[in-house]
């Protein structure tokens, strides 16, 4: 019947978009792990740092020692193993801070309200304004690069997205139980407020946080990428990247003769980035199908 | 409504006051001599060898309160400083960069509200079926690349295999015409002044300068709209006045197109701001991937030589857009949807 | 006085709707019934019973998830099962119009209530946007709408809920319906309004000579409106008669148990709570009747599906046991 092939249909794809989302996440993450034995780095030397593997400043193609070519002196397989982790650094340690004080600002406006919530929310209104990445240019131009600098900036111009998010939700219940009165039971007001905003919060909170794990990843790879983030020759994607522009009109004829030094962490950016989107859906499908979008 | 717009006028200033506090505050790190930059127009004065009295004669080392208030006079008067990558004063180098963002901000914009909307229609139509499954896979694959990956793939493809959309905002051969008298400039933007100016070839060549940026904006950002029309489309299907329409005998066309479209259209408004702001950003890395001159690729080249004053200026600038942008958003918003007009 | 004529006659009708599961969901199973020319048909039964699925039906306005999956639906001769897409939105709105509970959530909120009627009347009469505006009003002040003028120009959440409601009725009879379906016009309005605007309805109904199908949960206006009533039990027809017929002679025990239930209807309530037990959950139906297991005169005949027996003239019941219907004047319903 055409009604059960189509059930089944979307059933299974709603699945296999959440299984691929997972899958290739956890690929990144056993890659991310296992770095240093895929990829060794030198002995005492910082691992992010790729290392120098040629003093000839031409990109060179892929071969059996360096399996995704090299760029700008430096091995891509080896940056684009290593940039894992500096993708995962940044990405996790950016939204666990900003989403936590995200929380603690969300809280006081929801929970205060009154002036508290206005300040609050015109606060946020003003971060809000500044383009993000703009944002952490101004940031980090002033600070001075290093992926610290990086990921203060970003924590500060990202805090604001969960503060939303969970002054709502305090609205929205203090609504309520203003409806229903359990507030003249004498049970504290703030104790009944956490009670039901925190199951109603954690994953809405959960799932905008690994949808923006991606443009958090984004937006720090574009600083690498534009040479004012990660210092020269930081293992990550975008720096990598920056490595190709040079050579985009490709050379003797052959027009894509460096395609490698895109494809590769181009690819890798990508699709880690797809994981977390997938991830972040299924997470909103599973959990809240009202906003199955 | 009128109440709210009142009110979202009133603080217009103070949000704009707080922008520039934030960027003040940022700015304030940074020690006398890198600010120097962002209060002096003159480049011949900055290589005056007495930089010290520079600093006492702009008072950089008087109470931060003090300063910013000087500060924010000069910014009213129109003076951010010196560009060190414009060669000009940067109020200057970025009204005449501005325009050409503006109009990649455009083009992206068009496709983007109509293949967004469209496909998101399509989608909610076709709910669970191969098509939508189809559209939600392009989108999501979209989103999450990032805007210089695939302009750096776009250019591969289309510039250097292909050579159809070459990189930067013109040939040589137009901005040589453009730098002579013949041509006059009215908006800054190549496509309206090249038409203005009669110059069928030259807004050609701008077109053809566009289509990269374009394409590669339109799909990164495409996928925000797709899923909210979408979204509110299913939304809007499921609801009484949907069928409604059917049972007076309108057709399904007709039903979609302007009974479900314009209520499912309100909530894509709302976030179209949302939209031009990532735009606008996203303008920094692909003006600079296309070699395009324009605020974003100037911002980005400020960063990266430590311009000071051209960051400084250009931040407070986008602040500023975005913010009375979001503004015209908002108001206009109540345009479409008439239960808001009255409230 | 000579006898009307035959307007819609239903033959066996079925809706199925799929689950997730791929469950079939038996909303309405094998209704058959008629209406003729100018009379009021009023469809009752507890909620979920299937009324309202059974008039989308007429409409072919399942939603995609459910089906039609067998039946004749003859309106004025024709087939409406067997037109084309097209054929049936000349029909829906010009020759049967709907009107629905909610009257706030029915009309669009983004047009003008005079764009919402103008439109109908210009998609079926062929008229330009002058005439279709003249029409309009004309419908409005009929609807008894005050100042329809300046109505016209107004948007929903700018009328009162009862406004709101007349201005559906004239968008519904805008284009002179043979029938019109309403589907509990009132139950979203108070209690005056409600007979401001069910007097409408009759005073048009008269006017227009149309036949109308009232769906509602209050007997009290079924007593006060219908000609002819259909009651309705888990998605088929459990008996069917004149008004007289079924408030004086009620055959069917569920229909007993449902007119006993009046009393408490005044203060509206969706269940009608003097008939002990649940609506049994629409996946799985019991075989046979789908009352007795709330039923006091069950008996294992009832396993087999009852037909229906002609009680007087127009007057049917679908139960074995009606005849034993004086037994349950002892047996109370109100036992819980
Ligand atoms: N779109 C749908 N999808 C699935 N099931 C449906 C759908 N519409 C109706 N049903 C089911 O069909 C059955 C009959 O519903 P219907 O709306 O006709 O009841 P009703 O008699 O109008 O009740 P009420 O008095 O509450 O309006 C119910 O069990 C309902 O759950
Ligand atoms: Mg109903």
């Amino acid at each position: 019947m055409k009604r059960n092939r189509r059930t089944l249909f979307r059933k299974f794809f709603l699945n296999l978009s959440a299984f691929l989302g997972f899958f290739i996440l956890f690929v990144f993450i056993v890659v991310a792990i296992f770095a240093p034995f895929i990829a060794p780095p030198k002995p005492n030397k910082n691992p992010y740092l790729m290392p120098i593997v040629t003093w000839n400043g031409n990109p060179e193609a892929p071969s059996p020692e360096h399996r995704f070519g090299i760029a700008g002196k430096r091995d891509i397989f080896y940056g684009v193993i290593w940039g894992t982790r500096t993708a995962f650094q940044v990405g996790i340690i950016v939204t666990f801070v900003s989403t936590f004080i995200g929380l603690v600002v969300g809280s006081i406006a929801g929970y205060f309200g009154k002036l508290f919530d206005e300040i609050l929310m015109r606060v946020t209104d003003v971060f809000l304004a500044i383009p993000f990445l703009v944002a952490a240019m101004v940031f980090t131009t002033i600070l001075g690069t290093g992926l610290d600098k990086v990921m203060i900036a970003m924590t500060v111009f990202s805090w604001m997205y969960p503060a939303r998010l969970i002054r709502g939700n305090i609205l929205q219940v203090k609504e309520e139980q203003y409806i229903t009165a359990a507030r003249s039971l004498g049970v504290s007001h703030f104790f009944i407020i956490l009670r039901h905003v925190l199951p109603n919060s954690i994953f809405p909170v959960l799932i905008q946080a690994s949808m923006r794990m991606g443009s958090l990843v984004i937006t720090a790879a574009s600083l690498n990428f534009l040479g004012i983030g990660a210092p020269q020759g930081y293992a990550d994607w975008g720096a990598l990247l920056n490595y190709s522009r040079n050579w985009m009109l490709g050379g003797n004829g052959e027009a894509l003769k460096y395609w490698y030094m895109t494809v590769f962490p181009g690819t890798a950016m990508v699709l880690f980035v797809l994981s977390w989107n997938l991830v972040g859906d299924a997470l909103r499908d599973f959990f809240d199908p009202r906003l199955r979008i | 409504m009128i109440f709210y717009i009142i009110r979202r006028f009133l603080f217009l200033p103070i949000i704009l006051l707080g922008i520039s506090l934030i960027i003040f505050v940022l700015f304030s790190r940074l020690s006398e001599y890198q600010r120097l930059a962002t209060y002096i127009n003159n480049p011949e004065r900055l290589k005056s060898t007495d930089l010290d009295k520079l600093i006492e004669l702009y008072g950089l080392r008087d109470p931060a309160i003090i300063q910013y208030g000087r500060w924010l006079k000069n910014v009213f008067s129109g003076n951010l400083g010196w560009s060190y990558v414009g060669k000009e004063p940067v109020y200057n180098a970025i009204l005449r960069r501005f325009p050409f963002s503006v109009e990649l901000t455009i083009f992206s914009v068009i496709p983007i509200i109509l293949l967004g909307t469209w496909f998101g229609v399509l989608s909610a139509i076709h709910h669970n079926r191969p098509l939508d499954h189809t559209l939600r896979i392009f989108s999501v694959v979209g989103w999450s690349f990032p805007d210089f990956v695939f302009g750096l793939f776009i250019l591969m493809i289309f510039y250097s295999s292909l050579n159809w959309f070459p990189p930067g905002n013109l040939s040589i051969w137009a901005s040589d015409i453009l730098k002579t008298s013949l041509f006059r400039s009215y908006t800054g933007m190549l496509t309206i002044d090249s038409l203005l100016n009669r110059r069928l070839d030259i807004f050609f060549d701008a077109l053809r300068h566009l289509i990269g940026p374009v394409i590669t904006l339109t799909y990164v950002e495409l996928a925000f709209i797709l899923r909210i029309t979408r979204s509110s489309m299913l939304e809007v299907l499921q609801k009484d006045y949907i069928r409604t329409a059917r049972a007076k005998g309108l057709s399904e066309k007709v039903v979609i197109n302007k009974h479900a479209k314009r209520n499912a259209m309100i909530p894509v408004a709302t976030v179209s701001g949302q939209t031009v702001l990532g735009l606008l950003s996203g303008t920094v890395i692909v003006e600079t991937i296309f070699n395009r001159t324009g605020l974003g690729s100037f911002m980005a080249l400020a960063a990266q030589q430590l311009d000071y004053a051209s960051i400084m200026g250009g931040t407070l600038f986008f602040g500023f857009i975005l913010i009375i942008g979001n503004l015209i958003v908002d108001v206009s918003y109540a345009v479409i949807d008439p239960r808001v007009r009255l409230e | 006085m000579n006898k009307p004529s035959l307007l819609l006659d239903v033959k066996d009708l079925r809706v199925f709707f799929y689950n997730d599961n791929k469950e079939e969901l038996h909303a309405v199973d094998g209704v058959t019934f008629q209406v003729y020319c100018g009379e009021t048909v009023a469809l009752v039964g507890e909620s979920g019973c299937g009324k309202s699925v059974t008039s989308l039906a007429l409409l072919r306005l399942i939603d995609s998830n459910g089906r039609i999956t067998g039946g004749e639906i003859t309106f004025a001769g024709i087939n409406l099962l067997h037109l084309s897409k097209k054929q049936m939105q000349g029909i829906r709105g010009k020759d049967i119009s709907m009107i629905f509970q909610e009257p706030s959530t029915a009309l669009n909120p983004v047009f003008t209530i005079g764009d919402q009627i103008m439109e109908t009347i210009i998609l079926h009469q062929h008229v330009n946007q002058k005439e279709a505006r003249d029409i309009a009003e004309g419908m409005l002040k009929i609807a008894g709408i005050p100042d329809p003028g300046k109505r016209l120009l107004e948007y929903p959440h700018e009328l009162s809920g009862g406004m709101k409601q007349r201005a559906m009725i004239a968008m519904a009879l805008s284009c002179r319906p043979k029938l019109l379906i309403a589907d509990e016009p009132t139950t979203s309005l108070d209690v005056t309004i409600q007979a401001q605007i069910l007097e409408l309805i009759r005073d048009l109904q008269q006017k227009l000579n149309m036949a109308v199908i009232l769906i509602t949960h209050d007997l009290g206006i079924v007593a006060d409106m219908a000609n002819r009533i259909i009651v309705m039990y888990a998605g088929k027809i459990v008996e069917e008669g004149n008004r007289q017929d079924i408030f004086k002679d009620p055959s069917h025990p569920y229909t007993i148990g449902l007119l006993r239930s009046i009393p408490r209807l005044d203060i509206h309530q969706e269940k009608l709570s003097s008939i002990p037990g649940m609506v049994p959950d629409p996946v799985h139906f019991p075989s046979g009747c789908r009352f007795r297991n709330r039923c006091p005169l069950a008996d294992p005949l009832c396993q087999q599906e009852p037909s229906s027996a002609l009680i007087s003239d127009h007057h049917f019941v679908y139960c074995h046991h009606w005849k034993r219907k004086a037994e349950l004047q002892a047996e109370s319903f109100t036992n819980e």
